[in-house]
């Protein structure tokens, strides 16, 4: 017999704290798909993809109403497309993003994943191709995300290929000018990027990973938001080692939920399930932001002393409630800080409580990076690259993921608004310290090199 | 051995289980199961218990109830069908857990459970609070049911929504791994 509090507040959850299952994302490997022809590559890609993903959204509306649980997105991960067609050139990679697109929408999935390159110690030749097709084939498509790991803790820093990426990015920006560079928010570059996120626009499916996977990401910052704010209101002298075993304990119920739908997903499609990724996502809706949380915590803002050591909590939390949930943890785990997509954080950061730099030092310890973080359009190639460059030394140094989501909007300066649309929501332009000037050491290029593994201090 | 089954009823106090089962005991019954609560402030308990041959339910009816009468408790008592259950569950059964919450009128079991019935759907335990009122908070239905794999399932959330939207209850059908899956570890 079930308590009735177990059920009422279950339902809580999913009716007024925003619980979901974010995406369940179907992995799909299409190395078995490399041509040197690009129609054929193209023809075998779509086979593939139509093949293992043709009951995939059907199966999660019903496993979603089973258990009264919203599976809110449906989406396709596949291998990097820069090893899957390296015989093919930029014309050719455009033609695959192109396939990949119709193939997604064919699928009714909202986003693929796997345009993506590794590059992290140096640029093969199909990286090359794929990278230097990305800022036409993202401003063509519209559910193909990309990303492209140019940093590892084992490899180092590629500083040639972020210097590359900054140009993408621009590139990319300037074809997408009339939506604010909207192509940009389809595009990550990660340091130690995870070969089973199934988030979007980092996820892609590894090298190492089955023919056909399911991963499940699940969020629910509302929940611990929740959670929180009926805490303190009942005893008001709560410390932080409380609200850390409370946020654990509700990660925990989360990660369930995703175990849970995940499974029984996969079993349907007689498919391996992968992970779950209990990543608190937020959406631009009020009572679904992390930015929310740290004010449930005590803080005035997200963005003011304090807010490391509270998304530190945070995010160490979560990943041990999930931890303990499931040992099929894996992806990003953690709390997102997108700035554009949580109402809170982009209201912060046009208050100015928040900062480029608070920003960064963050994500030192938040599970991705600077995320969806809308910069004047007018930042230069080399700036923009520094900036992609701190952002990848953080996260080799102390052996994460880290990533880069950056939208220098054309035509516009810090403090003018840039809108997205739908869930990539809207935010400030933030100010950037020496956008416009020129950056000798980032020119240098190389590799910086892999880090020491011992003399940790 | 007969098998009774025992129903007790009347206002709750300490000692009234501890006066039944020592009444059982003195007549040689062997208590089987028992379930028990209080809603409100009303006390009620069903026992099923193994009785000597030689003992007449009559014989043991009349003990509790005068054992009981200083506790002022209802006392019933009924042999236990003795050959196999009249119904038996699909083995085909997925158990789901349905529950409402709404302002309170008159016929919400009634109507809510009607569809069920209409389906064959067993109710296996049932919590309802209707303190009154419009707060949905305040009336609470929570249905455990099992809901057979042969039947449209489709067809039953359909019409258990239509139901629950005229009677203007918010409805919840889930499947009940769901609870148990974030609730217990």
């Amino acid at each position: 017999m079930l308590h009735p509090r177990e059920i009422l507040s279950t339902i809580d959850m999913l009716r007024h704290e925003h619980l979901d299952v974010r995406t369940v994302t179907l992995g799909i490997n299409l190395f078995d798909c490399a041509r040197q022809d690009p129609v054929r590559a193209c023809a075998a890609i779509r086979r593939k993809i139509l093949d293992k993903s043709r009951h995939l959204v059907a199966v999660c509306d019903e496993v979603g109403d089973k258990y009264g649980i919203p599976v809110v997105n449906k989406r396709i991960a596949v291998s990097p497309i820069a090893a899957v067609a390296a015989p093919l050139d930029a014309d050719g990679m455009r033609r695959v993003a192109q396939t990949l697109d119709e193939a997604a929408e064919a699928s009714r999935v909202d986003f693929i994943g796997g345009f993506s390159a590794l590059v992290e110690k140096g640029i093969a030749a199909g990286d090359a191709a794929l990278m230097e097709a990305l800022p036409r084939a993202l401003a063509e498509t519209g559910r193909v995300c990309a990303s492209v790991n140019v940093a590892s803790t084992r490899a180092g820093i590629n500083v040639d290929a972020v210097l590359r990426m900054a140009e993408i990015i621009k590139a990319a920006a300037a074809l997408t000018a009339d939506a604010d560079g909207l192509a940009c928010a389809k595009l990550c570059v990660f340091a130690n990027i995870p070969q089973d996120v199934p988030f979007m626009a980092g996820a892609y499916l590894g090298v190492g990973e089955p023919d056909a996977v399911i991963n499940v990401g699940v969020s629910g910052p509302g929940v611990v938001k929740s959670a929180v704010d009926r805490a303190v209101a009942a005893n008001p002298g709560l410390d932080l080692g409380r609200l850390s075993e409370l946020i654990k304990q509700t990660a925990y119920k989360v990660t369930r939920v995703g175990e849970l739908i995940g499974r029984e997903v996969a079993e349907r499609l007689g498919l391996r399930f992968g992970v779950v990724d209990l990543s608190l996502a937020p959406t631009p809706n009020v009572g679904d932001s992390v930015g929310e949380i740290f004010q449930s915590l005590g803080l005035v803002s997200i963005g003011v002393p304090g807010s490391t050591a509270a998304l530190a909590l945070l995010n160490d939390a979560v990943k041990k409630g999930g931890a303990f949930a499931s040992c099929n943890v894996g992806g990003l785990s953690g709390a997102f800080i997108p700035v554009s997509e949580d109402l809170n954080i982009a209201e912060a950061a046009q208050r100015g409580d928040l900062g480029l730099e608070k920003l960064e030092a963050m994500t030192s310890v938040c599970s991705v990076g600077l995320d969806m973080v809308a910069l004047p359009g007018d930042t230069s190639v080399e700036t923009l690259a520094g900036i992609i460059a701190d952002e990848m030394a953080i996260g080799v140094i102390n052996k994460k993921t880290t990533a880069c989501r950056l939208i220098p909007v054309p035509g516009k300066a810090a403090g003018d608004y840039a809108r997205f649309g739908g869930l990539l929501g809207e935010s400030v332009i933030l100010p950037v310290n020496h956008a416009a000037g020129p950056n000798a050491f980032i020119r240098r290029g190389g590799l910086i090199p892999a880090p020491i593994q011992s003399l940790v201090n | 051995m007969n098998k009774a089954i025992i129903s007790i009823l009347g206002q709750d106090r300490p000692g009234i289980i501890a006066a039944v089962s020592d009444l059982i005991l003195r007549q040689d019954g062997n208590i089987e199961n028992v379930s028990q609560t209080i809603l409100q402030s009303e006390f009620s308990a069903i026992f099923i218990v193994t009785l000597p041959e030689s003992l007449a339910l009559e014989q043991l009816r009349a003990a509790l109830q005068a054992g009981l009468a200083p506790l002022e408790q209802h006392v019933h008592v009924k042999p236990v069908h003795p050959g196999p259950p009249i119904y038996v569950p699909s083995p085909d059964r997925e158990p789901f857990v349905i529950t409402t919450r709404g302002p309170d009128r008159k016929g919400l079991v009634a109507r809510i459970t009607a569809v069920m019935a209409r389906y064959g759907v067993n109710v296996t335990n049932l919590q309802a609070v209707f303190k009154g009122g419009e707060a949905p908070g305040d009336n609470v239905m929570i249905y455990e049911v099992d809901i057979p794999a042969t039947i449209d399932q489709k067809q039953l959330r359909n019409d258990l929504r239509v139901e629950a939207d005229a009677l203007d209850l918010d409805i919840s059908i889930q499947h009940r791994h769901i609870f148990e899956a974030l609730n217990r570890i």
